[in-house]
């Protein structure tokens, strides 16, 4: 099974914090990083820096911070989506803002959940099992 | 009617006296003889019945005859050269005729009757009464000297009346004015002392009839040297062409009984008037009295003809001054109200800036401004009461947004009660649909005019009833025309108005302009600020969170390192990102409240207030609270979200910031009709009552500044310091307020108003 998580976060902290976590809770999911969304669709087309591999492996999941430096968060959602191969990956958007417009336009541009970053290592510790649990025990992930 | 024998005539009474043809009477006053000549063979034709006692001959002796009975050649001769419309450069004709053993002096006074026929008046003289061309040159040269010095109008009335008197010799000489109606009012005078003056007496247009005046304007001249006579007939050929003889030019001419009478209860002996004329319409009198029998010559009667005549070119270009004077003052007034728009931040406050200004613009005594459902007065105006219910009254009333009446009782009743006042109004409508109006005043007329004559006139009621004519009846008589009615609105004052009108709509038009703009720009920072909000909250967040995190895993990876010192260091590390989030949420929800759409709907709070009190008893159930609703809150209009926070708020205070054992809190309203009305919204007033350590004075209006806090972080719980600040904010986007009162130690009400259900 395909268990290749691609994560869009241009904060250092915030994923020092997530890899931590996930570690804690015993996660053993292969991650690969972006810090920008410009990188990220460059890995998805491999593209640009990742022209060179031989097989890029395609992300089970996609989570993806919205306040991204260049392209921000919501192109990239409408890109992929827009994308006959890659609209089948499931995007959950994890970020700090809680504005209603910001959910709303997300989920338009076919987001597939919306989860915002809370405040508390406890808050967040649940948070991630939470999701974790959901999409890798409850959810069966589209295949390749 | 056709009538040439005076002796059949209908008696002529007050209703019909305006249909009595005064130019035929068929009969001439004893004074003079007339004589009609046919032009062609200077035939005699008729005579008046007098000419035996006048020159010695009857009118048996005349008739049929040629005029060479009474005059000589050479008189016939200048006659008969003269133009038709010329005999006024002939006449008068010094005419002697022997009779009775001596000569008379006569002056011969010819007019044209018309084509064929002339009329030859013979006037007795005598030969001291006679003036030569210096000396007219000298009385009218004196006279026009004195008319150069005087600049109002008034005034030349008054120095023409003295000079008049002191020509003619009469007891009393006025100027009578007339208005617009026909009504007189006599505007000059100059009297014999012991006479009792008639100054400033109004009388109606009855008591000189519409045919009277019509006469008047084509022959400026009639005397009346004795009241007292007897009329003579005419007689000779029946009715040239079968015509009633006209005597519209002839100087003897016998007037209408009616007019006797008048002059009669006046006690005048004597009269003669002089017409003034402006612009082809009788303008007014000159008119002269005499108590006895009084005759004046023909050469002073026309140097008072051309005296008069003076006055009327006079009158055209005083009158005409005085009303450009006039109009130029208001044309100043309105200038600087419309100066005052241009510069006022509102309408209202410049039109009402300088009441003077606002009055003079049409000379109103009261005016009043209605703008937003408010009334503003100036001057001399009535009872709100009436205004209020005028103003609904006018509401359909306007016409090309005017209503003008100078007789505003007549047209609307209640306003009788207040005729002193409102007689005359000048309503202006700015805007018909919001009904911002200006009304303006004017006081029945009688209030400026107050004739101080003799009450107890010398004559009495006729025995038969007949109504006679005395000055304080004729006063009377015109007050009662013009009861309840004020002095009329001139064109050129309704100009002023709407030009008004114009200069507010342009302003009103311009401001919006201007608030458009600002309007956009405010969307414009709005916008922005919103934007600010979102990132600084956003990018603020984002390291506090990095700061929290880190924190914790310090603790975890490294707490047992460290001594209990450092342990608490890192807890109060962790508890400060803690806070500085909340600061930031609070600062986000407040931002956001001042500029999201409310979703107004009918809400019942008692269902509301049932889940915000299961909330609070689950969290706090360790304290012993009470949660109290004496009883059901009424429906009220507004934002269920936001309203149910503004209820959590002040409850949450009221159980956090309280230090009895016992703690209660209690939510309910005032049981009053309607608080205060604000176009068309009822408010109902609610309070949350607690008690609590209540809020001292001093803090009463810093508690709901943002982020004030009147306590330490820690004392009675965290706080942020934006919870009134934020109930505050909800409450007047509500268009609602909040106020408090408190006994500091005992616990607080704060009550709060709430759009009533309608």
């Amino acid at each position: 099974m395909n268990n290749l998580i691609l994560f869009v976060e241009d904060s250092d902290e915030d994923f020092q914090a997530f890899s931590r976590i996930m570690k804690e809770l015993g996660i053993n999911q292969n991650v690969v990083r972006t810090c920008d969304g410009d990188e990220a669709l460059d890995y998805l087309y491999a593209r640009g820096q990742y022209e060179h591999l031989t097989a890029v492996a395609r992300p089970a999941i996609i989570f993806l911070d919205l306040n991204l430096p260049g392209t921000n968060g919501l192109e990239v959602i409408k890109e992929i989506k827009e994308d006959d191969r890659l609209k089948t990956i499931p995007i959950v958007v994890l970020t700090t803002s809680s504005r209603v417009q910001d959910i709303e336009t997300c989920y338009a541009y076919g987001a597939n959940s919306y989860v915002t970053k809370p405040m508390g290592i406890k808050e967040l510790r649940e948070m991630i099992a939470n999701c974790y649990q959901y999409w890798f025990k409850t959810v069966i992930l589209p295949s390749n | 009617m056709k009538n040439h024998n005076s002796s059949i005539r209908e008696p002529f009474n007050l209703t019909n006296c305006d249909y009595e043809q005064i130019h035929i009477p068929g009969a001439i006053q004893p004074h003079g003889v007339l004589l009609v000549i046919n032009r062609s063979d200077w035939q005699i034709t008729q005579v008046s019945n007098n000419t035996e006692t006048m020159i010695g001959l009857t009118p048996q002796k005349l008739l049929g005859q040629p005029l060479t009975n009474i005059l000589d050649n050479q008189q016939i001769a200048v006659i008969a050269n003269c133009l038709p419309d010329n005999y006024q450069q002939i006449n008068p004709l010094k005419v002697t005729i022997a009779t009775h053993q001596e000569n008379s002096l006569f002056n011969g006074i010819v007019h044209s009757l018309d084509n064929d026929y002339i009329i030859l008046e013979l006037e007795k003289y005598s030969e001291n009464s006679h003036i030569n061309f210096t000396q007219f040159y000298h009385v009218s040269k004196n006279i026009l000297n004195q008319i150069q010095r005087v600049s109002k109008l008034i005034d030349l009335c008054q120095l023409m009346v003295q000079e008049v008197r002191k020509l003619t010799g009469f007891d009393r000489v006025m100027i009578y004015q007339f208005d617009e109606v026909g009504a007189g009012c006599v505007i000059a005078e100059d009297c014999v002392d012991q006479l009792n003056s008639y100054l400033g007496l109004h009388y109606p247009d009855s008591d000189i009839p519409r045919q009277a005046k019509h006469l008047y304007t084509l022959n400026l001249l009639r005397m009346i040297p004795q009241v007292d006579y007897q009329p003579v007939p005419i007689v000779g050929q029946i009715g040239i062409k079968h015509k009633p003889l006209d005597l519209s030019f002839s100087v003897l001419r016998s007037v209408s009984p009616m007019h006797i009478k008048y002059l009669k209860n006046m006690g005048v002996g004597a009269s003669f008037s002089i017409s003034l004329l402006s612009q082809g319409k009788l303008w007014g009198l000159i008119a002269c009295h005499h108590q006895t029998p009084f005759f004046i010559p023909y050469e002073i009667r026309n140097i008072c003809e051309f005296l008069g005549q003076v006055l009327s070119l006079e009158i055209v270009s005083k009158e005409a001054n005085e009303l450009l004077a006039y109009k130029m003052s208001l044309q100043l007034v309105e200038s600087q109200l419309i100066n005052n728009l241009g510069q006022a931040d509102n309408i209202t406050s410049a039109l009402v800036k300088d009441p003077d200004n606002l009055l003079a613009l049409v000379n109103a005594t009261g005016a009043v401004v209605y703008t937003e459902g408010n009334l503003i007065t100036l001057g001399k105006v009535p009872s709100q009461e009436f205004l209020t219910n005028l103003i609904l009254w006018l509401d359909d009333k306007f016409q090309k947004s005017l209503f003008v009446t100078n007789a505003l009782p007549k047209v609307y009743p209640p306003a009788i009660a207040f005729k002193d006042m409102v007689s005359g109004l000048l309503a202006l409508s700015i805007t018909k649909v919001q009904k911002n109006y200006v009304l303006w005043f004017r006081p029945e007329v009688l209030q400026y005019v107050n004739w101080a004559g003799n009450p107890d006139p010398p004559k009495q009621l006729a025995e038969d009833g007949t109504i006679t004519f005395f000055p304080r009846q004729s006063f009377e008589l015109w007050q009662e025309t013009v009861r309840c009615q004020s002095q009329p609105w001139m064109p050129w004052e309704i100009e002023g108005v709407m030009e008004l009108r114009s200069a507010v709509v342009g302003i009103v038009l311009q401001k919006m302009n201007e608030l458009t703009a600002i309007n956009l720009e405010l969307e414009y920072t709005n916008r922005e600020l919103d934007a600010f909000a979102y990132i600084a909250s956003h990018d603020l967040k984002e390291p506090l969170r990095g700061i929290h995190n880190y924190s914790n895993f310090l603790l975890e990876d490294y707490g047992h390192i460290l001594d209990v010192d450092g342990v608490n260091k890192l807890h109060t590390l962790i508890k400060l990102t803690k806070r500085m989030e909340d600061l930031i949420n609070a600062l986000l929800h407040f931002s956001r409240l001042g500029r999201q759409e409310l979703n107004i709907e009918i809400l019942d709070l008692n269902l509301s207030l049932q889940s915000i009190t299961e909330m609070f008893n689950i969290t706090k159930k360790a304290e012993n609270i009470d949660i109290r609703i004496p009883q059901p809150l009424p429906l009220v209009m507004g934002d269920r979200i936001l309203l149910e926070e503004v209820l959590t708020n002040l409850i949450s205070n009221s159980l956090k910031y309280n230090d009895k054992p016992n703690k209660w809190v209690e939510i309910g309203f005032l049981d009053e009709e309607t608080l205060f009305s604000n176009n068309d919204l009822h408010f109902v007033t609610f309070y949350v009552e607690d008690n609590g350590i209540g809020i001292q004075e001093k803090h009463r209006e810093t508690i709901f500044s943002i982020f004030k806090r009147l306590h330490g972080v820690n004392k009675y719980g965290c706080g942020t310091g934006v919870g009134l600040t934020i109930v505050k904010k909800i409450l007047e986007r509500h268009q609602s307020k909040i106020w408090f009162r408190s006994i500091y130690g005992q616990g607080s009400t704060f009550y709060f108003t709430l759009p009533a259900e309608r």
